[in-house]
């Protein structure tokens, strides 16, 4: 496809409507091609947008989204005035953001560790072993970590007992305060490995010729991961960073349903799991839907302030 | 740049709109389609009524035994009526949930037992009438509701039925199976003590405990446990706390028999004096300390395995568990049941009267393809030999007719009380008990009882060590150890946990938030420090209050009171 280069400037609207059109003839069958994946995501993704429209009515599902009684602002304005709100709020900003922040440290630094072995049957085996847990279904993990810090013969209790630094068993689902670290570590122990992988697939394009070059000027292995391993995988870091972080508000309700119980509901309690129990499960759909879109928005302007600071420090974009 | 963008949004927002035209077109045609063509099979269908069907079936109650029609019952009704049916049950969330999301999708399986969530199915206009269908095509259904067929009336603005209730008509209870349980084994050690106060309860528990520390394959005992970790918490915490303070239960609410008047349970300072005795049991070891947080299954297998000593519970909760045990061959740790109360002034209220509580039942669905064979089945399950036929099984196989009395024979009825479970699988003996029936101690013309529910048969079905026990506290079923039947006055608005609030309305709301704190200040309340706990309960209190709980009570006032109008018609 040949550019247009037209170099008169002459007649700037009409021409360059012109342009436009052309090209688009030009390029018509890239058009074409691209076409039923702007159509898929129309349907799965704006369409449903419609949708919206109840959080500003009283929605009975019994008649049409346009025979409503319409309420204004009356879901948001109840929505903010609710202290649970607040609290299930918290706890989905805290559970998120701890999980990030684990969930982007330690994979690196495995992926790192690992990227440095020598044995290529030793690196695959850890790999295989540590990404297994991803397949593990959350009411199995959930079940399993129950049973590791359950009172009534824990292991985790029982090797603290053997170790003499505590008398009796502690409770440590009862415990609201520590149900956070229990969702986060529990996430690291399920999504360690898988999350390492895509690291390590950044890692092997690295160009060993600049290892190579580095050793040459006398760079030790540490040295080599710092200058050139980690500034090789920063992009791919960073785009995965600033993807998770549009999905700080909504992060699903499994581990915190399935590890939580009434007594840590203070701390267990997230926005999807409050959107469930006082929007569908009412029947109150207009207010779950006035929840979803607080989260879409605080979603996308999340996406943006991260994208917009990462813009500043590097002067490259990702969106 | 900036004219491509809004080229590109110009394409996107007609590409919108003719989706959106195309998607409405496309609705009306389907739904003037499936009109008409449901106009047709109706048509057919009068010719060849017993062409087998398959209609689906949402349970709000999880049947693990659901034998998928594959029993001898489930074979002979699906000869007898050509329907199949497929049961759904919720997976993985509450009956609520399910319910709710059918709403959003508006779509519905041919019948639903929708439970609780009954008022949402209306408001959602997914259920029919079935007032003309049962005058029409149900002999049967309008015969065993009899007198109380006006209480099937939804509401006074709405004189619909939208739900057969499904609790038996005429109903006396024969057998108690809520109260206090305590093992046998405990009881014997003790030398059966009077069980009547919580003080009994916990002396007979702690002398056995302190004696075996142990059990057998060296496992701890437990003194008591709560299966408090999910909703049931209703069931073995909350609801116990009426029985042991003289009240019947009403859901969460206490209602005063005179005034009508409701307030929320908690509220009642007799009850705060119940949760401290469990607080009591927390602080010296003889509560489960697991009980708050455990999962449903973890409890079912902890009771199975032979080593808590007592619970409070009822026992088509612990029953699962109950069954394994004696499947296991051990006895000795299955659970006798006393109504205990917090002293003696007061008298357990469990089986108060209610009348016919038109309670939870199945209905019909807008989408069902053939109301009028549906209810024609229904009516079949509700007629004198539907009746015999899901309560007793097949004449022969499951039961015998010997000088006109219906007997089971010893081979079934072995096993349908040591190995309940699968019974009713492979029998589907009480799996079938979808329609208007008759409760326990109602005849059928032959002079047989419709249920197999009778003081005799109970009594067969007593293990050796109930009928030990039972015999030392001179009783012959645990209900004998129950206050009678008529000692209290009848309750004129049935049960109050049988009504419904307005879906998503102010009170439902708070309702809902009410019950969130609860589950998080009662397990709290109980497991603090003795000297801590009149602190959080005040708390709770006063949580309450804040989340608007006089305006609930008023509003729940009016519904007790709308419901002794409606039903005193």
């Amino acid at each position: 496809m040949k550019p247009l280069t037209d170099g008169n400037q002459q007649t700037g609207l009409a021409n360059k409507k012109n342009r436009f059109w052309s090209r688009a003839f030009q390029q018509r069958y890239l058009y074409m091609m691209s076409l039923p994946f702007v159509l898929w995501i129309f349907i799965f993704s704006y369409v449903p947008v419609w949708g919206w429209l109840t959080a500003f009515q009283n929605y009975k599902p019994k008649d049409s989204i346009f025979n409503q009684k319409w309420v204004g602002l009356d879901n948001f304005i109840e929505l903010f005035q609710d202290e649970r709100f607040y609290i299930v709020l918290r706890n989905t900003l805290a559970m998120s953001t701890m999980g990030l922040v684990v969930s982007f440290t330690i994979p690196v630094i495995f992926a790192l560790l690992l990227n440095e072995m020598r044995g290529q049957f030793f690196k695959r085996s850890v790999q295989t072993i540590s990404y297994l847990p991803h397949f593990v279904s959350w009411v199995v993990v959930a079940g399993l970590v129950s049973k590791m810090l359950s009172t009534d013969g824990g292991a985790v209790n029982q090797l603290l007992i053997y170790l003499n630094i505590i008398d009796s068993p502690i409770q440590f689902m009862a415990k609201g305060e520590w149900f956070w670290s229990i969702v986060t570590l529990s996430d690291l122990w399920k999504e360690m490995g898988w999350n390492s992988i895509i690291f390590l697939a950044a890692m092997s394009g690295i160009d060993p010729e600049l290892y190579e070059a580095s050793t040459v000027d006398g760079a030790g292995r540490f040295r080599k991961m710092w200058h050139i391993t980690l500034p090789g995988i920063r992009t791919t870091f960073m785009v995965l960073f600033i993807l998770s972080i549009g999905h700080l508000v909504s992060i699903g309700f499994e581990k915190q349903f399935l590890l939580g119980n009434p007594l840590v509901s203070d701390y267990s309690e997230v926005l999807d799991l409050y959107a469930l129990k006082y929007g569908i499960q009412m029947s109150r759909y207009s207010y779950g839907t006035a929840i979803g879109i607080f989260n879409s928005v605080v979603s996308i302007l999340l996406v943006f302030i991260a994208n917009g600071i990462y813009k500043r420090v590097t002067k490259e974009s990702i969106i | 740049m900036k004219r491509k963008m809004q080229m590109a949004l110009s394409l996107m927002l007609a590409l919108v709109f003719v989706f959106v035209t195309a998607c409405g077109n496309s609705n009306n045609e389907g739904g003037s389609n499936t009109g008409s063509t449901n106009g047709a099979t109706n048509a057919t269908n009068e010719g060849e009524a017993a062409e087998p069907i398959t209609i689906r079936v949402a349970s709000g109650d999880i049947n693990a035994n659901w034998d998928d029609m594959q029993s001898e019952t489930g074979k002979f009704i699906q000869e007898k009526t050509g329907i199949t049916m497929k049961q759904e049950f919720p997976v993985g969330g509450t009956d609520a949930e399910m319910f709710a999301l059918m709403v959003a999708s508006d779509e519905y399986p041919d019948l639903v037992m929708p439970k609780g969530s009954a008022g949402k199915l209306v408001d959602a206009g997914a259920l029919i009438d079935l007032r003309p269908l049962i005058e029409e095509f149900g002999p049967n259904i309008k015969k065993v509701y009899g007198e109380y067929f006006n209480r099937l009336r939804w509401s006074e603005d709405d004189d619909a039925i939208y739900t057969l209730p499904s609790g038996g008509v005429g109903q006396t209870y024969f057998e108690a199976g809520g109260g206090f349980q305590l093992q046998h084994q405990v009881l014997e050690a003790a030398g059966y003590p009077e069980i009547k106060t919580v003080q009994d309860y916990e002396a007979a528990i702690k002398a056995y405990i302190e004696k075996n520390p142990k059990t057998a394959d060296g496992q701890p005992t437990i003194g008591m446990s709560l299966n408090g970790g999910e909703w049931q918490i209703l069931i073995s915490v909350t609801n116990p706390a009426f029985y042991a303070t003289g009240a019947p239960d009403d859901g969460e609410f206490y209602v005063n028999q005179d005034t009508h008047e409701a307030i929320m349970h908690y509220q009642r300072p007799e009850e705060r004096e119940y949760f401290r005795w469990l607080n009591h049991m927390n602080d010296i070891g003889l509560l489960d300390k697991e009980s708050f947080v455990q999962k449903y299954d973890q409890y079912k297998a902890k009771v199975a395995s032979g080593r808590v000593l007592g619970l409070i519970d009822q026992d088509w909760d612990y029953g699962d568990a109950q069954n394994a045990l004696k499947a296991a061959g051990n006895f000795k740790a299955t659970y006798a049941r006393f109504p205990v109360t917090l002293n003696d002034t007061f008298q357990d209220h469990s089986f108060q009267g209610t009348g016919y509580i038109a309670g939870y039942g199945i209905g019909i669905t807008k989408d069902a393809k053939d109301p009028e064979r549906l209810i024609k089945f229904l009516d079949y399950l509700a007629s004198d030999e539907g009746q015999v036929l899901v309560n007793w099984g097949i004449e022969g196989k499951h039961y015998n007719v010997v000088d006109g009395k219906r007997v089971i024979p010893e081979d079934i009825q072995a096993q349908k009380s040591n190995d309940n479970n699968t019974f009713k699988k492979t029998t589907g003996i009480g799996n079938y008990l979808l329609s208007a029936r008759y409760g326990d101690g109602v005849k059928d013309p032959s002079g047989n009882y419709y249920t197999t529910t009778f003081p005799e048969q109970i009594q067969t079905a007593y293990s050796e060590e109930d009928k030990k026990t039972l015999a030392k506290y001179n009783a012959t079923t645990y209900k004998d150890l129950w206050p009678a039947d008529d000692a209290f006055p009848e309750r004129k608005y049935g049960a109050a946990w049988t009504l419904p609030f307005e879906t998503g309305s102010q009170a439902n709301v708070i309702f809902q938030k009410t019950q969130d704190i609860m589950k998080k200040r009662i397990p709290e309340a109980i497991l603090a420090k003795p000297a801590d706990f009149d602190k959080i309960y005040d708390a709770f209190l006063k949580d309450l209050d804040d989340a608007g709980v006089d305006k609930l009570n008023a509003e729940f006032t009016k519904m007790v009171k709308d419901r002794v109008a409606l039903w005193s018609k």
